[in-house]
């Protein structure tokens, strides 16, 4: 059996680092826990280690500090003092924007968690089919395929979005969630494939060729037998792809519009310019926006990092 | 755990081999049903609006302004004279070095500083992914008010005794590094993990040798871990590179190309104003096709540099 963790794991890392020409090396030499432990005793270090890493990271969590403290705070002290801590804090900053009368906060988030979820569901299954497709196929089109995929990793969106505004007028899907989540299942299709890619090669072909004997046509070899295989693969693009399109915010201001449907970017952003002086609310409406992609990343941090760490340890 | 094609060619050579050697019909068929709908939607929304996209650059394009002739190369021509496009040009280089630059160097020294085992550094870690999972308008947003000119920054230099702290966004001189230092801010964390996870690569063997031959920590840093690190080096590189030089989100929220004439209006920037405020379809499409040719040729280029740096164990 191939372990989900176990052999399965270095390639898809080798494929979402982008660094594909390492992937017939040997695995690096990754010391076992054991190892790891007298490597860290042997190194030591000073008192003064813990001390300084804590210095830095509190100077570079300050603005963190500073937003956070201004969500619970009277909207006269914001300006006044910003830094200083919220006493008495107010959960009226907060009351403000989840009762506002146009319901801005839940409108947005509706729309994020509408947007993003279909977005990222639909790009795993297809991704992870071309990525199937990409990686079996001996095809000569194959490479083709592969070449223009790889392009779409450093296109930038401005390159795209005036033709993809015109087109979409034409069919009725602009200002439409349908429009939006259609353009990012293109635009994010090529990392999803790219993760997947590497994934597959790992897998054994005679998996699938005995599942075809057995009389298992294409569909269920892939969704029944190799799918399930692919999941430390398939939460790399989850949790990459849903970061991204929840922060996205270029796509919906020019596909959304910048009155009519907000996500939750873009519905900071309007408020900005309504609220002005209040700040109070401003800061709320973050702290709002952004907690269930924090939760979310908190929860799955440790398959996040090893997702961002592909290739950088030689792998 | 070899990853790629060695064992395919065995099975073919075996007497298995005609039954891998399929008719093109299920080829064909492999593609539509496999390939097919992702590369679709792929080709529709990403593909075939470049070939549009250049398609327009050569025109006079201008949604509210028909009817579209065919110019040529004249808005490449006229964009090499154009001072707005030239100076997001100078501005997004600028941009693009300050952010390669800063957070490689800062993130690899708290990447080094932070290679422990314990809750302490697990806990501090977290610290700088944070702003990694944070929308970049959100970031613009905090640090528009924390660089504000009654903000806690100047506030607290008041009180340093700094009678006249600068206008950190408000003054030209400076709006653009700091916009460079909010960027760096927010990338930090992504370079942070990257050289985490080399430093976990070195192997302690390597160390030790070293150690015994009489290097001290920084001798054993600079000979043993750094050309080690030279994977992540070109990684953190890359991606650094390309985001600078993509920048749009914070421009548009902190001061929508501003202070004065363009002062920070990012390549990014200019195309989109370009585009759907000032309806110039055409240019618009020409800066985007020059943008576009920037950034593979220099990915192309630090990727070519930079790989050749990286070393066997």
């Amino acid at each position: 059996m191939i372990g989900p963790d176990g052999m399965a794991t270095r390639p898809a890392e080798a494929g979402a680092g982008a660094a594909p020409s390492t992937a017939d090396k040997p695995a690096p030499p990754v010391a076992p826990e054991g190892g790891r432990g007298n490597r860290r005793a042997w190194r030591g270090g000073g008192p003064a280690r813990p001390i300084v890493a804590a210095l830095v990271a509190a100077v570079f969590f300050l603005p963190l500090y500073v937003a956070l403290v201004n969500v619970f705070k009277r909207g006269d002290l914001i300006t006044k003092e910003p830094a200083a801590l919220p006493v008495p804090p107010t959960l009226d900053n907060i009351v403000a924007v989840l009762t506002r009368p146009d319901r801005l906060y839940w409108v947005s988030l509706a729309n994020s968690v509408l947007i993003t979820g279909i977005s990222i569901v639909v790009l795993t299954i297809l991704s992870a089919m071309l990525g199937h497709y990409v990686s079996r196929s001996r095809s000569r089109w194959v490479r083709a395929v592969t070449l223009l995929l790889l392009c779409g990793l450093m296109i930038p969106p401005q390159a795209i979005l005036m033709p993809v505004v015109r087109v979409m007028q034409a069919t009725g899907l602009m200002t439409t969630l349908q429009g939006l989540i259609l353009f990012n299942v293109g635009y994010y299709i090529p990392f999803g494939v790219f993760v997947f890619t590497g994934f597959i090669r790992s897998i054994p072909v005679d998996l699938e060729e005995s599942a075809a004997m057995d009389g298992a046509n294409r569909f269920q070899i892939f969704w029944r037998i190799v799918f399930p295989l692919l999941r430390p693969a398939t939460a790399s693009v989850l949790i990459f792809l849903g970061v991204w399109i929840w922060n996205d915010f270029l796509d919906p201001l020019v596909i959304l519009g910048p009155s009519q449907g907000t996500t939750v970017t873009t519905g900071i952003y309007r408020s900005i310019g309504q609220y002005q002086a209040d700040f109070g609310s401003v800061f709320a409406l973050m702290f709002l926006a952004t907690l269930p992609v924090l939760i979310f990343f908190l929860a799955l941090q440790k398959q996040f990092v090893k997702g961002l760490t592909g290739g950088a340890s030689k792998g | 755990m070899a990853v790629d094609l060695t064992p395919r060619p065995v099975v073919e050579a075996g007497p298995a081999g005609p039954r891998r050697r399929r008719p093109v019909l299920p080829r064909v068929w492999h593609f539509v049903s496999f390939g097919g709908p992702g590369f679709a939607v792929y080709a529709c929304f990403v593909l075939a609006p470049i070939l549009i996209s250049f398609g327009y650059s050569l025109t006079n394009y201008n949604p509210f302004n028909p009817p579209t002739r065919y110019v040529g190369l004249r808005n490449y021509q006229l964009l090499l004279t154009d001072r707005a496009f030239l100076t997001s040009l100078k501005v997004t280089t600028i941009l693009t070095v300050i952010v390669v630059i800063t957070p490689n160097v800062l993130g690899l020294a708290i990447a080094v500083l932070l290679d422990r085992r314990g809750w302490l550094y697990n806990a501090l870690r977290s610290v700088f992914f944070v702003p990694m999972v944070l929308s970049s308008v959100v970031v613009s947003i905090i640090w528009t008010r924390l660089l504000d000119n009654e903000g806690p920054i100047n506030q607290a230099l008041r009180t340093l005794g700094l009678d006249n702290p600068p206008g950190w966004l408000s003054d030209p001189d400076y709006a653009l590094y700091s916009l460079g230092a909010i960027l760096s801010w927010q990338m930090l964390g992504f370079c942070v993990v990257v050289y985490l996870a080399g430093l976990q690569g070195v192997p302690v063997e390597l160390q030790e040798a070293a150690a015994l031959d009489g290097a001290g920590p920084a001798r054993r840093f600079w000979h043993v871990s750094w050309p080690l690190l030279a994977p992540a080096l070109t990684i953190n590189t890359v991606v650094l590179m390309i985001s600078a030089f993509k920048v749009f989100d914070h421009v548009q929220v902190i001061t929508r190309g501003g202070p004065g004439e363009g002062t920070t209006a990012t390549i990014a920037f200019l195309v989109l104003r370009t585009a759907f405020e000032e309806n110039r379809g055409g240019i618009a499409s020409a800066q985007a096709m020059i943008m576009l040719t920037i950034i593979a040729a220099a990915s192309a280029a630090a990727l070519k540099l930079l790989q050749r740096r990286e070393v066997e164990l």
